[in-house]
């Protein structure tokens, strides 16, 4: 149906559940926000310096070894559903999809690497990695910064680093974020006080996709709210530090819903949810999330599931609905995917 | 109860969102419903997310100082009042041209407003950018966790025999908790 959506492995490596905390942390970001020096932002650009500045930079990502083999995409020639599918992996945010001006992204072939260009800023680099591993994604993402740093004049500034478009970014250029599943402090309505005092610590937390999105499947994303003043180093250890007291608390309220008053409730729900995915012939992506959140902590608990992390991550990753409509080689309505979600699901569970 | 959004039809969706770290709930009717995607798409559908939370530019117009009308870009032209407008700046020289403002507004944002991170390749006498991993300090790391209390057990007896009394204490709060202690 698709040459770029086919080109595309059907799994990706950084949800295979083996790095740290495989059992709540699904995946570490690191995005580094970087600009050409003597050339306006892209909002402000005209149309021919924005397609002189995408093939630079996708000349500068060709010439590169880490983007070997890799995948180079000019947003332009992306059908919508080329564009929801690259967006599901996390390669291309939704402002790059959704803006008409000349954007690209490169991709490496392990697709723990790319690099989006002229979405807010000129360059936005990105690695990520499965489980909590902030350090790993830094170093892998601050390598091919340094390859184009070589080949590209970046816009910077000696007192105020990195210069980028929102002022909310400038500095390092860094943001680290964890994907997160919290789904025994969400049911002990520890949520709102929680992310409430992360704030206290220079952290923000998203839904799955970014900004602004949904929270599904009890999925957070936690990242520095702060760039500038310190270390891309000291920006790492405190999102490390504030990912593992979260981890503590998660365990804690896990094993709050295993101790004797509330045990028996906890597995009914665990086992309704399994059972409601094993056996459901309709499945829509927020009811699918809803349960396979709770399937996800009975894993983690020890309860006899079918499925180990890589599978259960792989399985949230290709039942979004652009991956759906890829694996069946054509578009699909609502109703269809619903039909198509449950189908999948049945026969990887069963 | 009626659409959060449009604000005429029933409502049918129910929605939770992360927005500046407090999950909102929203009532949607499912016209307006169908514009949000899941995929971010709030600001496209027919509610903007922006509307009802306050957008980047209110943002800014909280923090900034007094207005500065005649300051403008030299490089760019962007003026001090549209950066103000939108919250974006038009080019890297607005860095230099801004600059007395920007300090006042980078502290704010930031807490700092003096860059400690590393420099471009193409700066000359760059230092070494290097990286302090975070050990992991508690429990079982690394691997998935147990939730067998006789397993914690086990490994609370090899803390104590290993004099690791940090772990010790964290496993037998462990414990407890499945205990229900």
């Amino acid at each position: 149906m698709s040459r770029v959506t086919d080109s595309f492995r059907p799994h990706v490596a950084w949800a295979n559940a083996d790095g740290a905390w495989p059992d709540i942390i699904f995946s570490t970001r690191v995005r580094l926000a970087r600009n050409l020096a003597g050339r306006a932002f892209p909002q402000r650009a005209s149309a021919a310096a924005l397609r002189a500045i995408r093939d630079a930079a996708l000349e500068a990502a060709r010439a590169s070894r880490l983007f070997a083999r890799g995948h180079y995409l000019k947003t332009a020639a992306l059908t919508p559903l080329e564009k929801n599918f690259l967006t599901e992996r996390h390669h291309i945010s939704h402002k790059l999809a959704s803006e008409e001006r000349a954007g690209a992204v490169a991709v490496n072939n392990d697709e723990n690497l790319s690099l989006m260009v002229n979405e807010e800023d000129h360059l936005r680099l990105q690695s990520i990695v499965s489980g909590l591993a902030t350090a790993k994604a830094f170093e892998t993402v601050n390598r091919l910064d340094d390859e184009l740093g070589r080949s590209l004049a970046y816009a910077y500034s000696e007192k105020f680093g990195f210069l980028t478009a929102c002022p909310t970014n400038v500095g390092t250029g860094l943001r680290v974020s964890c994907l997160v599943h919290l789904p025994a402090l969400s049911r002990a309505g520890a949520m709102p006080k929680l992310l409430e005092s992360i704030s206290h610590l220079g952290m923000t937390a998203r839904g799955i996709y970014g900004e602004g999105t949904f929270v599904l499947g009890d999925f957070y994303q936690i990242s520095n709210a702060t760039c500038l003043g310190r270390s891309e180093a000291e920006f790492c250890g405190n999102l490390d530090r504030t990912i593992t007291n979260m981890i503590r608390l998660e365990i804690g309220a896990r094993e709050k819903l295993l101790a004797p008053g509330l045990k028996l409730k906890t597995e009914d729900s665990i086992f309704r949810a399994y059972g409601l995915l094993k056996n459901a012939r309709t499945l829509s992506y927020e009811e699918f999330m809803q349960n396979i959140s709770l399937v996800r902590m009975g894993a983690a608990m020890g309860y006899p599931i079918r499925a180990d992390f890589s599978t259960l991550n792989q399985i949230t990753l290709l039942m979004q609905p652009a991956h759906l409509q890829a694996r069946a080689g054509r578009a699909l309505e609502s109703g269809e995917r619903d039909s198509a979600r449950a189908d999948y699901i049945r026969e990887n569970l069963n | 109860m009626l659409c959060q959004s449009c604000k005429k039809n029933e409502a049918a969706v129910f929605l939770k969102v992360a927005v500046n770290n407090k999950v909102t709930e929203m009532h949607l009717c499912e016209a307006c419903a169908a514009g949000v995607t899941a995929f971010g798409g709030l600001e496209a559908g027919p509610m903007n997310i922006s509307g009802m939370m306050g957008n980047m530019s209110g943002y800014f117009k909280e923090f900034l100082p007094h207005e500065k009308r005649a300051l403008h870009c030299r490089s760019c032209g962007l003026t001090y009042h549209e950066f103000k407008e939108s919250g974006f700046l038009g080019c890297p020289e607005c860095y230099a041209d801004f600059e007395h403002p920007l300090t006042e507004l980078l502290t704010r944002i930031h807490g700092n407003c003096l860059h400690a991170g590393k420099r471009p390749a193409l700066c000359p006498g760059r230092p070494k950018c290097g990286t302090s991993p975070v050990p992991v300090v508690f429990g079982l790391a690394g691997q998935k966790t147990i939730y067998n209390t006789e397993a914690l057990k086990e490994a609370l007896k090899k803390a104590v025999e290993n004099e690791d009394f940090e772990a010790a204490a964290g496993l037998r709060d462990r414990i407890r908790n499945l205990e229900g202690k």
